[in-house]
C-alpha cells in the first residue's frame, strides 16, 4: 500500500515536472487575450476572428430555453444574411462564418461559451437575454467585443460595445401612448395601467410611460410581476379597480395572453398596448387568441412584419419557407437578417478604415448609419448612448403568416419620443 | 368588495387544485416516506399525453387517457426505480425523484419544441361566470367542484376499503403491517398510482389560461411546486392536512397577490408555512414524532 | 471517515508514520505545482468551468457537513450564497448614489461576508432547532423565496435584478486577481484575470477542505454525529444539542457565504439577484442542485462533494463546450447540448441513488480498495 502511494506520488511529480520542462504550453497566448494586432492581408489590421479569407462572428443564442422560439428564428436570419453576403463575394474579401452557441437562457452556461467564442470570433451578431448581457457586459468591455443584444433597455447603452438595433423599450411605450392619444383612445389626465416584468425590461418600459404621463398629466398605476408569474388575474383586477383607461404591457408573451384573456373574462375592454417582446404569433392559438384579434391589443416591432411587401422581406420569406417547409414563421428571421445587415455595414466601415481588429470595429460602430433595405427605419449609430432609431412599426395581431399586420405602412415616431432624453444620452 | 369576493373565489379555485396535488403528494409520502420532487413532472406528463391524444380524439377520452398515463408513470417510477433502490434512505429517494423530474421535464420541453403553449381546459377555458357581483373564471369553479368530489371519494375509500385499511396500517407501522400479511409492495405501488392519477387530474385545471396563465402546459410544472408547501403546511402524513393546506396556500397566494403584489405572493405562501411550522413543527395535522431514547 | 479510523497509532509504526507524512507533503507539493502550471495549459473556457466546479464544491462541502454529519436537511443553501455575495459587494465596493458600499479592503470584505453568512445561519437556528427532516428542508426553502424577494426589493444593496452591481476583485496584499494587463508569465503565457482567479479558487477550495476535515475529525464533528445519531443520548452525554445544531448551521452557512463571494468573483465582479425564484444563480433549482451534489457525492463526505460538484455544476457547462458546429433546427425539438446535458444529469442522479447509495465517495473508496489489493 505504502509503495503504491509512493509510486503514484512519484509519477504525479515526474509528470508535473516533465510538463514544466517541456517549456512551451498548448495555450496560445494571443487567443483569448487582448489583441496585439498584426498586419493582415492587404495591409488591413486584424486580430481575433479574422483570417485572410474568413470573418467569424459568434451568436450567443437560446435554442433550448424559454426564448428558443426567438433564438432559433434570429439565428436562422443571421445565417441567411451570411449566406447572401458570401454568395455576393463576402465583405472585405472575406467570407462570413457564424458560430452559434446555445446558452439555454442561463448565465452560468453563457460564461464558458463566451470564453470559448472570444478565442475565435471577432464579435457577436446576436446575444439573447438580459441576464446573459449582464453577465457578459464587463468581459465584453475588457475584450473590446461588440455585440447586438436581443434586449432593448436604454439603460444598457452606457458602453459602446452594446450595439442596439431599433427603438428602446422606453421609446416604444412613449410612441404607443402617443398613438393611442392621437386616436382619441386616451386623453390628458387619464389613468393608465402598466403591467411590467420587474426587471430591466419592464422598468425601462415604465421609464417611458412615466415620461409620457408627466407630459400629459396622466397617472400611471403600476403592476409589477416577476418574469415567471403566469397568472395575471390579480394585476388585471387591480388595474380595473383603479379605473385604467388603457393598459400598457412590458411582459412575456405568456403573460400577455393571460392579461388579455383575463381582461376579457372580467369585462375590461380598454385598449392594450404591448412592447415588441410581448407578442408571438403562437399566442393566437391560445384561449386569448380571439381577444387579441379583436383589435383591442396593439403592439410594435422594430422591423416590418413577416408578410410585408418590402422586397427584402419577401426574399427572406421565400428562402425561409424553402428551408423550413413545415415551420411556423416568427419575426425572428427578419430580425436576425437586420442584425446581419448592421454587422455588414460595420465591417465595411472597419474595412475601409483598414482596421478589422476588435478595437477597429468598436470605432467603426460609431461611424455608421445603416440602410436596412426598408426592413426597419433607418438606423443611426453615430450618437453613443442613444437608441439607433426612435421610430417603430405599429402592429396588430392578424391571422396571417407571422401573425402580425401593419397598422399603418410607415414607421411611427412621436414628438414626445424625439424630445425624450434616454438615460445615457449626452 | 367585489374584488375581495373575486380574490376569495380565485384562491379557493386555485387552492382546490393545490389540494389535489398535495393529496397525491401525501399519499405517496405516507406509503413510501418519499418526498416526491417529480410531482410536477407527473402532472406535466399527463398533460402532454392529453395534448397529443387531443389531436385525434375528443376532449373527454383524451383526458381519461392522460390521467391513466400519469397514474401509470407514477407506478412505473415506483416499480422500476424506487423499488430497486433498496439501500437508499428516504432522503436519497427524494433525490432520485429530482433526477426523474429533470429527465421528464427536459424531454417534454424538447418534444413540445416551438409549438404553441398547449392548453387543456377546452370546455371551460376563459369563460367567465358571474357570482355575487364578481366575474370569476369557470376553471376555478369546475376545479373546486371536481376537487371536492374526488377528495370526498378518497376519504371514503381510505376509511371503508381494504386498500385504505392497508394504507393506514402501513403508514402506522410498516413491520407490524407486514407481519399481519399486508403486502407492502402493493400498498406502495398503489399509492404511486393514485398520486400520479391525482396529478394527472390536477393538470387539466393547471394548463388553462386561468391558472397556468398564458404559458399553458409548461407552467403546470412550476405551479405544481406550490403544492409542496401545501402538503408540508398541512402535515405530510395527513390527508385532511393536504386539503386544508391546499386551500390555505391558494387563499394566501390569491389575497397576497391582490393586495400586495404578485412577487410577494409566492413569498407569502412560504412565510405562512414557516410560521405554521414554528408553532407546530409537524404541520397543522401532522403526527408529532416521539423521541425515544 | 476511514481516515479517522486509522488515527490510533502504535509506536512500532512510527517509521510508517514518517513515510506517510513525507508522502502527504510530497502530494501537497505536487498538487501545488499542478495547480500553478494548469492555467498555462488549459484554455480559459475550461478554467472557467473548473472554477465553477470549485465554487459548487465549497458550497457543497458546507452542506454535506450539515446534512451528513449533523443530520440537518437544508434547501436554503443558495440563500446563504446570496447573503455572502451581497455582503461582499456592499463591503468591498465604494458607495455611489445608486448603491450602498463601504469600500473596505477586499480581503477584509471577503472575511466579513463569510462572517455575515455564518451569522445569518445562526439566526435561523431557533427555527432549524425545532424542525426535523423534510420539514426542516421545506422550511429552509422559504429562505430562498425570502432572499429572492428581499434582493429584488433592495436593489441599493443587492444590485438591480437585471444589470446587477459590480464588486472589485480580490487584491491580496498587492497581488491583484482581477488584473487586466498581465505582467506575470508562467511558461510564457500571461496570467490574466481568469488564470489568477483559478489559483485563488484552488487555494480557497483546499483551505475549505482542510478546515472541514479538521472540524469533522475533531471534537466538533463528534458532537455533530452524536446529535445526528441520537439527540437524547447526546444530551445525556453532555453535548448541547441546541448549540451543536446552531453551530452546524452557522458553519455550513459560512461555507455557502464563501461560495457566494466566489460566485461574484466568477462573474467578473458582478452581483446580480435572479429575475425569477426558480431560475437563476440563487434559485430554488440551484438550492436543490446543492442537495443533489451532496447525495451524488455521498452524504457527509468532503471529497464526495467535490465529485458531486464536478457532476452537477461541471457537466452542464462542459458539454456545450464540446459541441460540434451545428446547424439550427427549425422545430426546436433538436437534442441540443443543453438538452443532452440535462438528460444525462438527471439519469445519473437516478442511477447513482439506485446502484451506489453511498454516492461517488463510496465508489471512490471501492476503487481505491481494488487498487490496493
Amino acid at each position: 500500500m505504502r509503495l503504491n502511494r509512493l509510486t503514484t506520488t512519484g509519477l504525479v511529480t515526474t509528470c508535473a515536472i516533465g510538463l514544466a520542462l517541456s517549456g512551451c504550453s498548448v495555450k496560445d497566448p494571443e487567443a483569448g487575450g487582448i489583441g496585439g494586432g498584426g498586419g493582415g492581408a492587404r495591409g488591413i489590421k486584424t486580430d481575433v476572428g479574422v483570417t485572410s479569407d474568413t470573418i467569424t462572428l459568434g451568436a450567443m443564442t437560446d435554442e433550448s430555453g424559454v426564448f428558443k422560439v426567438l433564438g432559433l428564428g434570429i439565428t436562422q436570419g443571421n445565417q441567411m444574411w451570411a449566406a447572401d453576403v458570401n454568395k455576393s463575394g463576402g465583405i472585405c474579401g472575406r467570407k462570413i462564418k457564424i458560430v452559434p452557441a446555445d446558452t439555454g437562457y442561463s448565465a452560468e452556461k453563457a460564461v464558458p461559451l463566451y470564453n470559448q467564442l472570444k478565442g475565435q470570433a471577432l464579435g457577436l451578431v446576436q446575444l439573447i437575454g438580459s441576464p446573459i448581457l449582464a453577465a457578459l457586459k464587463k468581459p465584453m468591455v475588457n475584450d473590446k467585443i461588440a455585440a447586438i443584444p436581443s434586449s432593448w433597455a436604454s439603460t444598457n447603452l452606457d458602453v459602446p460595445n452594446v450595439v442596439m438595433v431599433g427603438p428602446t423599450y422606453d421609446v416604444e411605450m412613449i410612441n404607443g401612448l402617443s398613438y393611442l392619444q392621437s386616436q382619441g383612445k386616451i386623453k390628458n389626465g387619464d389613468t393608465i395601467g402598466h403591467i411590467y416584468v420587474d426587471s430591466e425590461y419592464g422598468k425601462n418600459g415604465l421609464l417611458g410611460s412615466k415620461y409620457y404621463a408627466s407630459k400629459h398629466s396622466m397617472n400611471v398605476v403600476q403592476a409589477p410581476v416577476s418574469s415567471t408569474a403566469s397568472d395575471l388575474t390579480s394585476a388585471v383586477t387591480k388595474l380595473k379597480g383603479a379605473g385604467a383607461k388603457a393598459v400598457l404591457l412590458t411582459t412575456t408573451p405568456a403573460q400577455t395572453a393571460s392579461a388579455v384573456g383575463v381582461a376579457k373574462a372580467q369585462g375590461l375592454t380598454v385598449p392594450f398596448y404591448g412592447s415588441g417582446p410581448t407578442y408571438t404569433p403562437q399566442l393566437l392559438d391560445t384561449p386569448a387568441g380571439s381577444a387579441l384579434l379583436s383589435g383591442q391589443f396593439l403592439t410594435d416591432a422594430l422591423m416590418v412584419p413577416w408578410n410585408s411587401t418590402v422586397p427584402q422581406a419577401a426574399s427572406i420569406r421565400s428562402q425561409w419557407t424553402k428551408d423550413n417547409p413545415k415551420g411556423e414563421p416568427t419575426f425572428g428571421p427578419i430580425q436576425g437578417y437586420v442584425f446581419g445587415l448592421v454587422w455588414g455595414q460595420i465591417l465595411l466601415q472597419a474595412c475601409s478604415d483598414g482596421d478589422l481588429t476588435r478595437a477597429g470595429v468598436l470605432k467603426a460602430v460609431q461611424k455608421v448609419s445603416v440602410d436596412t433595405r426598408n426592413l426597419t427605419a433607418s438606423l443611426d449609430f453615430t450618437h453613443p448612448g442613444q437608441p439607433s432609431t426612435r421610430a417603430q412599426f405599429l402592429m396588430k395581431p392578424a391571422r396571417v403568416p407571422g401573425g402580425l399586420d401593419l397598422v399603418q405602412p410607415q414607421a411611427y415616431v412621436s414628438k414626445e419620443a424625439l424630445s425624450y432624453k434616454t438615460p445615457f444620452q449626452k | 368588495m367585489t374584488t375581495f369576493v373575486q380574490a376569495i373565489v380565485n384562491g379557493l379555485g386555485e387552492g382546490a387544485v393545490f389540494a389535489l396535488l398535495a393529496l397525491g403528494f401525501v399519499i405517496i409520502y405516507k406509503a413510501t416516506e418519499t418526498v416526491n420532487f417529480a410531482h410536477g413532472s407527473l402532472a406535466l406528463f399527463g398533460g402532454y399525453i392529453i395534448f397529443r391524444a387531443k389531436e385525434h380524439l375528443p376532449w373527454f377520452p383524451s383526458v381519461v387517457i392522460g390521467v391513466v398515463a400519469a397514474a401509470l408513470l407514477g407506478l412505473l417510477i415506483e416499480r422500476l426505480l424506487l423499488a430497486r433502490a433498496k439501500n437508499a434512505t428516504p432522503d436519497s429517494l427524494a433525490i432520485l425523484t429530482i433526477g426523474v423530474d429533470i429527465v421528464i421535464l427536459t424531454e417534454i420541453t424538447r418534444r413540445l419544441g416551438t409549438a404553441a403553449a398547449p392548453f387543456l381546459g377546452d370546455p371551460y377555458d376563459s369563460k367567465p361566470m358571474h357570482l355575487f357581483g364578481a366575474t370569476v373564471s369557470r376553471t376555478y369553479v369546475v376545479a373546486l367542484i371536481v376537487a371536492l368530489v374526488l377528495i370526498g371519494l378518497f376519504f371514503l375509500a381510505f376509511r371503508y376499503t381494504n386498500w385504505g385499511l392497508a394504507m393506514r396500517a402501513q403508514a402506522e407501522n410498516r413491520e407490524a403491517s407486514a407481519l399481519m400479511g399486508i403486502r407492502s409492495w402493493r400498498v406502495t405501488a398503489s399509492a404511486w398510482l393514485v398520486g400520479g392519477g391525482l396529478a394527472g387530474i390536477a393538470v387539466i385545471f393547471l394548463a388553462t389560461n386561468d391558472i397556468g396563465g398564458g404559458s399553458g402546459l409548461l407552467a403546470s410544472h412550476t405551479v405544481a411546486f406550490a403544492a409542496f408547501p401545501a402538503a408540508v403546511l398541512g402535515g405530510l402524513t395527513s390527508a385532511e392536512g393536504a386539503v386544508v393546506g391546499g386551500l390555505l396556500v391558494g387563499l394566501t397566494d390569491s389575497i397576497a397577490s391582490q393586495y400586495v403584489d404578485l412577487n410577494f405572493a409566492s413569498v407569502a405562501v412560504y412565510l405562512v408555512m414557516l410560521l405554521v411550522l414554528v408553532v407546530r413543527p409537524a404541520g397543522l395535522f401532522g403526527r408529532v414524532e416521539q423521541a425515544r431514547v | 471517515m476511514s481516515e479517522a479510523v486509522e488515527a490510533p497509532v502504535v509506536t512500532a509504526r512510527r517509521d510508517h508514520e514518517t513515510v506517510r507524512t513525507a508522502v502527504k507533503y510530497a502530494l501537497i507539493v505536487a498538487a501545488g505545482i499542478v495547480v500553478w502550471l494548469l492555467p498555462a495549459y488549459v484554455k480559459n473556457e475550461w478554467l472557467v468551468v473548473l472554477m465553477w466546479i470549485m465554487t459548487g464544491a465549497v458550497g457543497a462541502m458546507g452542506l454535506t457537513m450539515l446534512i451528513g454529519q449533523a443530520g440537518q436537511l437544508s434547501l436554503a443553501h443558495t440563500f446563504f450564497l446570496l447573503v455572502g455575495g451581497v455582503a461582499y459587494a456592499v463591503f468591498a465596493s465604494k458607495g455611489t448614489s445608486e448603491y450602498i458600499g463601504f469600500g473596505l479592503p477586499t480581503l477584509l470584505s471577503a472575511l466579513l461576508a463569510v462572517l455575515v453568512s455564518a451569522a445569518a445561519g445562526a439566526l435561523f437556528a431557533p427555527i432549524s432547532g425545532r424542525l426535523r427532516g423534510i420539514y426542516l428542508g421545506v422550511a429552509s426553502l422559504s429562505l430562498v423565496f425570502l432572499g429572492f424577494w428581499l434582493a429584488n426589493q433592495l436593489p441599493s444593496l443587492a444590485g438591480s435584478a437585471s444589470s446587477g452591481r459590480y464588486a472589485p476583485s480580490l487584491n491580496f496584499f498587492g497581488f491583484d486577481f482581477g488584473v487586466q494587463t498581465p505582467s506575470l508569465y508562467v511558461l510564457n503565457v500571461p496570467m490574466g484575470q481568469t488564470e489568477r482567479t483559478f489559483w485563488l479558487f484552488a487555494a480557497l477550495t483546499a483551505i475549505a477542505y482542510a478546515l472541514g476535515r479538521g472540524a469533522m475529525n475533531g471534537r466538533v464533528g463528534r458532537g455533530w454525529r452524536a446529535v445526528r445519531d441520537n439527540e437524547a443520548m447526546a444530551a445525556v452525554m453532555g453535548v448541547s444539542v441546541v448549540r451543536q445544531k446552531a453551530m452546524a448551521f452557522a458553519i455550513s452557512s459560512a461555507y455557502a457565504g464563501l461560495a457566494g463571494v466566489m460566485t461574484v468573483w466568477w462573474y467578473s465582479g458582478l452581483m446580480k439577484p435572479d429575475e425569477a425564484v426558480d431560475h437563476g444563480t440563487y434559485s430554488t433549482t440551484v438550492a436543490i442542485s446543492f442537495l443533489a451534489m451532496c447525495v451524488i457525492g455521498g452524504l457527509g463526505s468532503l471529497g464526495g462533494s467535490v465529485m458531486g460538484a464536478a457532476l452537477v455544476f461541471g457537466l452542464p457547462l462542459a458539454i456545450p463546450l464540446i459541441r460540434s458546429e451545428d446547424t439550427v433546427s427549425a422545430g426546436g425539438t433538436a437534442f441540443t447540448p443543453v438538452v443532452i446535458t440535462n438528460l444525462i444529469y438527471g439519469a445519473l442522479i437516478v442511477l447513482i441513488v439506485i446502484f451506489q447509495p453511498r454516492g461517488l465517495a463510496g465508489l471512490w473508496d471501492r476503487a481505491i480498495r481494488l487498487v490496493r489489493r
